[in-house]
């Protein structure tokens, strides 16, 4: 994919060690493992409830205090159009920086730091335009599948957001 | 390249300082003050203006900053009389002024022959005047104001010393004594370039007088114990040149020069033993050294920086004791006295060290992003501290009153400390102000109308964002009296008013508001006229019925202009509704108010800052949600609000024989509230225009001062939200936005 390819070349420049792999979070949206590149993590913090929005999409939780500043909260669940999440004090935030903006994920719980081969990486299969649009590509660990997430489109929501 | 971009930044800025400075001291001298102390104002100005712009290279602007300071020197010392014309001309001469000052900062070039009319006129003012006088010497008496803070009355007499003195006609020798105070060192002046330049006329022995240096306890390592007698022998130097040679460090020593007759070198004066007849002023460095090592062990500076302090106090102590230098009158007196502590090392001059070095220095250039971040600091300190007191329930109060009573202080402390930083970001709105009257002498040259600009609180303290939004609003809107409000001379004559019309620009501060106000005494907005041009051009629909109010708001329509022709001042219909919006953007509003055939009065209505916001804390289907205080005009009880339905199933409210939208927040934001209706309540918003709206919350928490977050930061706009603020427990609570809320008010109650 050649929005991957990019990516490719951002980060060998960061880490050179790395250059021939990616550190991934991994965390859970009910039985599914799904990741991010780690450079892009700023915190992960237990769900604390956050400040609904009005007249927003579904999936954006509202915004939180992230000392001092207001972070916007997605809900994967949500965003992947499986209803909103009913969050716990288990639940858990990723937050993350996407470009010059800061934002949190609401995840299940986050599972693993995983380091995987860039050879290794699968394209996403052909067919629908959610898969495409929400992943960057497909790893896999431990015989499971992992999904690489577009964080850039899970915020936007700008092509089928309905 | 980037440093000397810095030094230019600075200058420009000063340049804008200065030009207000012009501006303020002119309108002071055309009201009649026309005494010395404004004068010298005006010529410090100017003279400041030159320098730099001499030091960057801006020719033109220093070619005519010089003839206007030539002419400002005439009337100074009363050759040229300062007539209404001349102050005229003057005032004229600023604009040029600050035209080529904008030029150069632009990097444009101005027509070669810009303001070469009024520069003749200078000439001819002057030399009517300079005829009889000997050689008009701009550079003397002018050049003592290059250093800004010296007094006036000093130089002048130091110059008078220098022609008083006797010249015997026999060229060849010259004497000269240098006394360098500490200030010439605080400005990177090196005596040694001055020696070289003084060497370049002819011959030269310099001899170093050093028999001031003290006893080591009064030593004081920055102190200046040096100066130098210079004997020059050149056949064709005249006093002339050798002062020219000093020209940049006068004031910051003391000169004196008398010519001895034809002859050798004279031999230095016998007081002082410890003088040497040296060629090189490096070698009498040498010398003093040789002294410094005697007298001071183990000197704790670099020993060639040393020297140089060590020079510059010694000019003090000479001249407290009044040395050879006939009338010392110093203007460093006070310098000397003062505590060696203010007294800094010498540096290179940047112009913080120049600023620094003043005497009596008001106030410190600081970049508003630091500012900010400060304001930014103190407002998360103001957030935990309001959290602190929360968390304080009644048995925590009961058992630890030693710490109830220090968080009351930390309390008041950082009230306190959010004021004083407020403050600084707080300027008067004189920045904005002194531009006007420019602009209103250009309108009335363009119109052929006579206008007079009056401007009252012009100190009102202000944002310092917010002032620098309102400099085009303000110009739109002055534009607009000159031009559509104030009538000509001779329609203003036949309508029985003065043939001057007035426009009246004030600021004052109304509670949390900072209330700026443009009144015009013209002919009023034309309401048929605007209602017409409303209706052919689609603005208001053929049948709608207005209030003569909702008529004089139309002028803030956008596309709306009733001028006739299109001119290059106002009329192309882009003006007032960049007002509006301009406004808008910093929180504010703007209403309109007209008298036909008496005037026109428009009214801003500002925040005071944009970094703090009073607000009512309210809850909404169980989030906190906050609004402006600013903008609420009272709150009701459910049970107690008239309500009354309209067709479309929304309700009205009735208050004092008003009928008001009312919009409930729960349903608007789609987060269904499950509070009792008869228990919740309506805060009744003014929006802008005096508009109402009436908002109906679930509960009523308090009210408290919240720093504003920008939710685009991270996110987006969200519609009928201006932004977020942190609560005092760490959560988030959305700023509602109350003007944007009825804007939408028609097309949401319609879906």
């Amino acid at each position: 994919m050649e929005a991957f390819g990019l990516r490719d070349d951002v980060t060998d420049k960061s880490a050179i060690a790395t250059h021939n792999s990616l550190q991934l979070i991994a965390f859970s949206i009910g039985e599914q493992t799904y990741g991010v590149e780690i450079t892009t993590v700023r915190e992960i913090r237990a769900w604390n409830g956050a400040t609904p929005l009005p007249n927003t999409r579904e999936y954006v939780r509202g915004v939180i205090n992230l000392r001092g500043t207001i972070v916007p909260i997605f809900d994967l669940r949500a965003r992947f159009g499986d209803g909103q999440t009913s969050p716990t004090k288990n639940h858990v935030v990723v937050v993350m920086s996407v470009g010059e903006k800061w934002v949190g994920i609401l995840v299940d719980a986050v599972s693993d730091i995983l380091t995987v081969p860039r050879d290794d990486i699968h394209t996403v299969p052909e067919g629908n335009a959610v898969d495409i649009e929400l992943l960057n590509g497909i790893v896999t660990h431990d015989n499971r599948m992992v999904g690489l997430i577009d964080l850039q489109s899970v915020i936007s929501g700008s092509k089928l957001d309905g | 390249m980037s440093e000397l971009d810095d030094f230019k930044a600075t200058y420009f800025d000063e340049c804008t300082e200065l030009l207000s400075e012009l501006e303020e001291q002119f309108a002071a001298i055309e009201a009649g003050e026309r005494d010395a102390g404004r004068l010298n104002a005006v010529f410090r100005a100017i003279h400041s203006i030159k320098g730099g712009a001499g030091a960057f290279g801006f020719t033109a602007l220093v070619e005519f900053a010089h003839a206007y300071e030539t002419l400002l020197d005439f009337v100074r010392d009363g050759r040229v009389e300062l007539s209404d014309e001349v102050v005229t001309l003057c005032i004229r001469a600023n604009d040029i002024v600050a035209d080529h000052v904008n030029a150069a900062r632009v990097a444009e070039a101005l027509p070669g022959d810009y303001g070469a009319h009024e520069k003749s006129r200078f000439d001819a003012l002057c030399q009517d005047e300079a005829s009889g006088v000997a050689g008009p010497d701009e550079d003397g008496p002018i050049e003592d104001f290059d250093i800004d803070f010296t007094p006036v009355a000093v130089n002048l007499e130091t110059m008078d010393s220098f022609e008083d003195s006797p010249l015997p006609q026999d060229a060849g020798v010259w004497e000269i004594r240098f006394t360098p105070h500490q200030a010439l060192y605080a400005r990177a002046n090196d005596p040694l370039l001055l020696l070289r330049e003084l060497a370049a006329l002819g011959e030269i022995s310099v001899r170093p007088v050093i028999a001031d240096i003290p006893t080591l306890s009064e030593f004081e390592p920055f102190g200046v114990y040096c100066s130098w007698e210079i004997t020059l022998v050149s056949q064709t130097a005249t006093q002339e040149q050798i002062r020219e040679v000093f020209e940049f460090v006068e004031g910051d020593c003391d000169i004196s020069i008398a010519q001895l007759g034809a002859g050798g070198p004279v031999p230095l004066s016998p007081g002082e033993s410890q003088a040497q007849e040296t060629d090189r002023l490096d070698g009498s460095l040498a010398d003093l050294l040789t002294l410094a090592d005697d007298e001071i062990e183990a000197a704790p500076l670099d020993l060639r920086e040393s020297q140089e302090e060590e020079l510059s106090d010694a000019g003090f102590a000479e001249l407290a004791a009044a040395m050879t230098t006939p009338d010392p009158a110093p203007p460093a007196a006070g310098e000397a006295s003062s505590p060696p502590i203010a007294s800094a090392p010498a540096m290179p001059a940047s112009p913080g060290s120049e600023e620094a070095s003043r005497v009596g220095v008001q106030s410190i250039r600081v970049d508003l992003e630091k500012v900010d971040r400060v304001v930014n600091m103190v407002g998360e300190l103001v957030i935990t501290q309001s959290m602190l007191t929360q968390q304080m329930d009644e048995t925590l109060r009961a058992r630890y009153t030693e710490l109830v009573r220090g968080l009351e202080v930390l309390a008041q402390t950082t009230r306190g400390l959010q004021d004083s930083v407020m403050a600084i970001r707080a300027q008067p709105v004189k920045s904005v102000f002194s531009r006007m009257p420019r602009l209103v002498r250009e309108l009335a040259a363009k119109t052929g109308k006579t206008i007079r600009l009056e401007t009252i609180g012009e100190n009102t303290e202000i944002d310092k964002t917010i002032i620098e939004q309102l400099s085009d609003p303000l110009t739109h809107m002055i534009r607009n009296s000159a031009d559509h409000g104030i009538e000509t001379p001779e329609k203003r004559a036949a309508a029985g008013k003065p043939k001057t019309g007035t426009i009246r620009l004030s600021a004052e501060q109304a509670g949390g508001n900072i209330l700026i106000v443009i009144e015009d005494d013209g002919g009023g907005i034309n309401r048929e006229k605007v209602l017409q041009v409303a209706r052919d051009k689609g603005i208001v629909a053929p049948d709608t019925q207005l209030t003569d109010e909702q008529i004089d708001q139309l002028i803030f329509a956008p596309g709306f202009s009733t001028a006739d022709a299109v001119s290059d001042i106002s009329g192309r219909g882009v003006g007032m509704d960049v007002v509006l919006s301009n406004i808008k953007k910093i929180g504010g509003s703007v209403h309109v108010r007209s008298w036909p055939g008496r005037g026109t009065r428009m009214t801003l209505r500002l925040p005071l800052t944009l970094a703090v916001l009073d607000v009512m804390l309210v809850r909404v289907s169980g989030s906190p949600y906050v609004v402006p205080l600013s903008s609420i005009v009272e709150t009701i009880q459910c049970s107690r609000a008239p309500f009354e339905r309209v067709p479309s199933g929304g309700r009205v409210l009735q208050v004092r024989g008003e009928y008001v939208q009312v919009v409930d927040l729960a349903q608007r934001f789609g987060m269904p509230s499950n509070a009792e209706p008869d228990a919740r309540f309506v805060v009744l918003c003014e929006a802008e225009g005096e508009t109402k709206i009436a908002l109906v919350v679930d509960d009523i928490i308090g009210q408290q001062q919240v720093v504003i977050k920008s939710l685009e930061e991270n996110f987006e706009r969200v519609e009928g939200i201006a932004g977020g603020t942190i609560l005092g427990d760490g959560n988030v609570a959305l700023i509602v936005d109350v003007q944007g809320l009825r804007a939408n008010l028609h097309h949401k109650n319609a879906a």
